[in-house]
């Protein structure tokens, strides 16, 4: 069998000893990163990516990759012992698992979540391996009207689930499309925007922009608060650690349900492991016999949402391997990755590139059950890096930053350029605009405007052919709903305002 | 942060119609389909309406209390901001990893108050590092002030 045989050559790639070393680097990094309150997945994949320019591209995803999951196990550790969430997608987590920690049941809390994440991890792969290549088949009758549209669902999704400002969300996303279009104009070749500046010829780079936004803009936006963690003291030894038969009882089905959800979360584009965990929360609670206990230490509330965000990591890789759209801002940095690795994600890689697909895939296994033992056995050890005070680690951001930075083309230019995608996101973070549309926008960018372009040169001018062709259509169709969306709930919002004053008014008079 | 959200707004507006303008200087159409303009002018005018919206709404709602922008511990990311501008402009003089081990003693003695012989070990274990994993591993030429760092 065809799936058989490419599984094998995963595993035989992925077992590899370079390989394993490098799965092993990037789970343990990026545990020790989730863990670290403020630096997310976007951030600790972004800081290694430059490093990796020069390796051998599948051993780079498979560790990369691995940063990006192993980013949602960490995280878990600082929500259950400091009530902080070490990454965004841990958010819910602290709900529960503070209130376990404080009950002295800490210990179970993070082994349900890491075996929870392990099983939704290990099932999201197997789906992943079986929707990937029959969304790429479906994906080689796209042709640029689609790409177009699914762009502008991405963005638009993420319009709708952020929720909150859609006008900044929006801001957000045009600046990031602007900032694409610095450079050579890949149709015409002529200059834009570049001032004369010889280095914006070739655009700016992506890494540059992504170290200074995440990296030195995250270091301008913590040191202005700086916070002192009080660590919950708790036990980690074996006995302590393993969850009781009544734990799994409650927790089976939290995590099978997590683990679909997080699937389906994931898949969509604009929305990433956080939406999954959320909406994984809502639904155990929502199912429950017992809501009261949510937010008391149920040990569901924090299986669902782990094993969700854990799903959410591995199958968001789906629409990024098949049809090269990322979901969320850390797929975005993979996907520029993957660019500066001279490998085009989309339908064609399934066939160019097979091995290196079946073998991320299987690194995916490898992975989370490196993970699981690391994060079972091993707590202690994590625990204790939690107390590497901030300002020791904070410069260490910033040299990583400024490094990535110069070895993209050599050039000092480019640390200057960092500084100042630097103050734009600590701005950004100040004045409440979100960081994540402006990064999807920056990867999307030159392929939106190409698209979009080569989609009117097509229909000589004319709008009608993202709406005629029936893919692009239902895009396109889906796109403005999630767009009106926010427009919509505004809308019914102040109805029902006006409605209760006047209600109000009359009930006075 | 009212004013400071009002001045953002603002900034939204003034960059947009820059772009606006700007992109009136290249082609908005070409004989192929659209021109290198067409895009930047509707992203332009996009980041208009959305700047317009956001100053009216805040013009509606009006001045709020919502704390300050600048706040007590600002100057902390002051110094890292100006402490790394000043790194970048010593690198011809003391080198780019050179200058980075100095920079992270510096902002861990002002920022974190820790012990000289921290800094110090700290600061010479950058300057290690990251010769060896840019200059020796990854190979790049890396810009060496007169010290030869």
């Amino acid at each position: 069998m065809d799936l058989l045989q490419n599984l094998y050559a995963g595993f035989s790639l992925a077992l590899s000893p370079t390989n394993l070393l490098f799965a092993a680097i990037g789970v343990v990094y990026g545990t020790v990163m989730g863990a670290m309150p403020g630096i997310g997945s976007v951030t600790a994949v972004a800081l290694l990516l430059p490093l990796t320019f020069t390796m051998n591209p599948t051993t780079a995803l498979i560790m990369l990759a691995g940063i990006y999951y192993g980013v949602a196990y960490g995280g878990t550790i600082t929500a259950v012992l400091i009530n902080v969430p070490g990454d965004s997608s841990t958010v819910m987590t602290t709900l529960d698992g503070y209130q376990m920690a404080l009950q002295g049941r800490a210990g179970p809390a993070l082994a349900m979540a890491a075996i929870g994440s392990f099983i939704a991890g290990t099932i999201a792969t197997v789906v992943l391996m079986s929707l990937a290549p029959s969304l790429a088949q479906l994906a080689l009758r796209f042709g640029p009207p689609e790409y177009f549209a699914l762009v502008l669902l991405a963005f638009s999704l993420l319009t709708a689930f952020e929720g909150r400002q859609p006008v900044k969300i929006a801001v957000a996303t045009l600046l990031g499309l602007l900032i694409a279009t610095v450079g050579l104009d890949v149709v015409g070749g002529r200059p834009r925007f570049t001032f004369g500046v010889p280095q914006l010829f070739g655009g700016i780079s992506f890494v540059t922009a992504i170290v200074g936004l995440f990296g030195i803009g995250e270091v301008l936006a913590s040191m202005e608060r700086p916070y002192r963690l009080d660590v919950l003291q708790a036990r980690f030894r074996l006995r302590d650690v393993f969850p009781g038969w009544q734990d799994w009882a409650a927790s089976r089905w939290a995590i099978l349900r997590g683990t679909l959800v997080g699937c389906l979360v994931g898949i969509l584009p604009g929305a990433g492991a956080t939406t999954a965990s959320f909406f994984a929360y809502l639904t155990e609670k929502r199912l429950s016999r017992d809501p009261q206990r949510f937010g008391r230490g149920a040990i569901e509330g924090v299986a669902a949402p782990e094993s969700a965000n854990n799903a959410a990591c591995i199958s968001a890789f789906a629409p990024l391997l098949a049809l090269g759209i990322p979901g969320s801002a850390t797929t975005a940095v993979l996907l520029a990755g993957f660019l500066i690795w001279g490998i085009r994600p989309g339908p064609m890689l399934f066939q160019a590139n097979a091995d290196l697909v079946w073998a991320l895939m299987a690194s995916m296994y490898l992975g989370n059950l490196m993970l699981v033992l690391l994060n079972v056995f091993f707590i202690p050890a994590f625990v204790a890096v939690l107390r590497i005070p901030y300002t020791v680690l904070m410069p260490l951001i910033v040299v990583f930053s400024t490094m990535g930075a110069f070895s993209v083309n050599n050039d000092v230019f480019d640390v200057w350029l960092m500084v100042g995608f630097g103050v734009l996101g600590y701005l950004m973070k100040r004045l409440d605009y979100p960081v994540a549309p402006m990064v999807l926008a920056l990867v999307l960018g030159p392929m939106a405007e190409n698209s979009l372009r080569q989609a009117l040169i097509l229909s000589g001018g004319d709008l009608g052919i993202f709406f005629a062709r029936p893919i692009s259509g239902a895009l396109m169709a889906m796109a403005l709903l999630a767009y009106l969306y926010p427009v919509a709930r505004w809308a019914v919002r102040t109805r029902g305002q006006r409605a209760a004053a006047s209600g109000l008014s009359t009930g006075r008079g | 942060m009212w004013a400071a959200d009002l001045v953002g707004a603002v900034s939204v507006v003034a960059l947009g119609a820059a772009v606006v303008v700007a992109s009136r200087q290249l082609p908005y159409y070409a004989e192929y389909g659209p021109g290198p303009g067409f895009l930047p002018f509707w992203l332009g005018l996009a980041l208009v309406a959305c700047g317009l919206g956001l100053v009216a709404d805040l013009l509606v709602r009006g001045p709020r209390h919502e704390g300050r922008f600048v706040q007590p511990g600002s100057w902390r990311a002051a110094v890292v901001l100006g402490s790394l501008v000043g790194t970048i402009l010593l690198v011809p003089y003391l080198g780019l990893t050179l200058g980075l081990g100095v920079l992270s003693a510096f902002l861990m003695r002002v920022l974190g108050r820790h012990s000289w012989f921290g800094c110090v070990l700290v600061g010479v274990l950058v300057v290690a590092g990251t010769r060896w994993i840019f200059g020796v591993w990854l190979k790049l030429p890396l810009p060496e002030g007169p010290l030869g760092f």
